[in-house]
């Protein structure tokens, strides 16, 4: 993986630039098998800074999530910029927001991080349950290594890393200003065949698996909260004139709101897996996102999170859309 | 048994769609009475926040009727509307929500005769399927 070193030398000369505001990375978490984001203001800062295959979360939601407040007379915006330690996957993100004109270029510093695959928390929680004190995990030949109570563990990484790092496409950041260690390229193609496989199943089948998906759901928005695409000021769950989607926890609502995030994720969900991993009821949200992704691919040759100067999918229209559908 | 009766809604765009159906009923042409038309300024308009809520709130199927392709009164929003139905329908498709229910049709301010088959073909089309019980909203507080 990366030269810790490295990234924390990166990170302190960025610091000292004049134009740079903080920058986002990772720490120790407290527990477990946890670790947490880090804001660093100061070169000192930094020496907390880690990276290992733990990092899974996708950090460029920070720059989305920061709050603007309206500016006292004659203040100017600060308009320093965020560094950002992005994966492949969080790059991808970066990409389509500034695609978007979420935010600029200019206001973001990404610290690309070749990435060879992240730990899914799930899987390994499901083995080692108890676990209080914090764990570092390092990457040794195809497994991961770390130490618990003097005795040392090695696991594969096919059993410990997510589903969506197993076809990754991008493992080397798409965007970047700065790279820490050497490219890796990528054969795997993502195939799609849980998607193709369900597909073939019949409607009742289908409604079955999701309405039973859907009913858990308690609608804490956790997924929308994780999403570094929804950044929508006002959400529209949220919304209350016109009130689109009812407060009340019943598989009505919930269906119209897994409807609705998955939809406005069509052709800008760039497959991080975050909405699923925070999702406390455990509801395969990704599997909706990768439909659509899927689908997006195949009628429109449309790809999320790869080029900024592409035009997002539903601003653009061609005349030879799919017609098969209008009577 | 009484046959089952399809409730459709119908958003159909002020200045083609709207205006067939308005042709329609002047020249006495029949189709189905199970459609209620809701009018918007173009198809382009309709949010498919709109398609899932009337789905939600007691209709067995949508139709979003809009002017043929580059007839548009705003040049291109049917062009815009095609692509979100197109991904719309798909979702719909892989929860469970037979796609025939949600329906699109080009129909001019001249095609009267044609928006009263495509009425009709909807509404054959979602009684055979059968109404929509997957997530209807009970309107208990």
């Amino acid at each position: 993986m990366v030269n810790l070193d490295k990234l924390r030398e990166t990170v302190k000369e960025m610091l000292t630039r004049e134009d740079v505001k903080y920058v986002v990375g990772y720490e120790k978490g407290t527990y477990g098998f946890r670790v947490s984001p880090s804001f660093a203001f100061i070169p000192e800062d930094v020496d907390k800074f880690i990276f290992s295959p733990l990092c899974v979360n996708n950090l460029t939601i920070y720059p989305m999530l920061e709050e603007k407040l309206p500016l006292p007379k004659d203040e100017k915006e600060d308009a320093r910029k965020i560094g950002i330690v992005v994966k492949g996957c969080d790059s991808k993100a970066a990409v389509q927001i500034i695609q978007e004109k979420g935010m600029k270029r200019e206001h973001v510093v990404l610290i690309g991080v070749p990435c060879t695959g992240v730990v899914n928390p799930r899987k390994i929680k499901a083995r080692f349950s108890h676990q209080g004190k914090n764990v570092d995990v390092e990457e040794k030949n195809g497994k991961f290594v770390f130490v618990i109570d003097g005795a040392i563990h090695a696991i594969p990484k096919e059993e410990l890393i997510f589903d969506k790092c197993k076809h990754c496409e991008n493992p080397t950041p798409v965007l970047y200003d700065v790279l820490l260690g050497d490219e890796i390229h990528s054969t795997e193609k993502e195939d799609y065949e849980e998607v193709k496989a369900f597909e073939e199943r019949s409607f009742g089948e289908k409604w079955d698996y999701w309405k039973k998906q859907f009913e858990r759901c308690i609608r804490c928005y956790a997924c929308r909260n994780v999403c570094p695409m929804c950044y929508c000021k006002k959400c529209m769950v949220d919304q209350l004139s016109p009130q689109w989607v009812r407060r009340s926890t019943n598989l009505s609502e919930n269906a119209a709101w897994n409807i609705m995030r998955a939809y406005h994720l069509a052709g800008r969900c760039i497959g991080c897996g975050e909405c699923e991993r925070v999702c406390p009821m455990g509801i395969p949200l990704t599997e909706l996102n990768k439909k659509l992704q899927k689908d997006v691919k195949q009628i429109f040759s449309y790809t999320a999170g790869l080029s900024l100067d592409k035009k997002p999918l539903l601003a653009i229209f061609s005349p030879e859309d799919p017609k098969e559908f209008i009577l | 048994m009484t046959e089952f009766e399809p409730n459709i809604v119908a958003f159909l765009c002020n200045w083609c769609s709207y205006a067939g159906a308005d042709l329609a009923g002047t020249s006495r042409l029949k189709y189905p009475p199970n459609v209620k038309v809701i009018r918007v300024m173009c198809s382009g308009r309709v949010n498919p926040m709109f398609v899932v809520n009337a789905l939600q709130q007691g209709a067995d199927g949508v139709l979003i009727g809009g002017c043929h392709p580059g007839d548009c009164h705003y040049v291109q929003g049917n062009y815009f509307a095609r692509r979100r139905m197109a991904i719309l329908k798909k979702l719909l498709e892989y929860i469970g929500i037979d796609s025939r229910r949600v329906r699109m049709a080009w129909v001019s301010a001249a095609e009267g005769n044609k928006f009263a088959d495509v009425i009709k073909t909807v509404t054959e089309d979602v009684k055979q399927i059968g109404p929509m019980q997957h997530f209807r909203r009970s309107n208990e507080w």
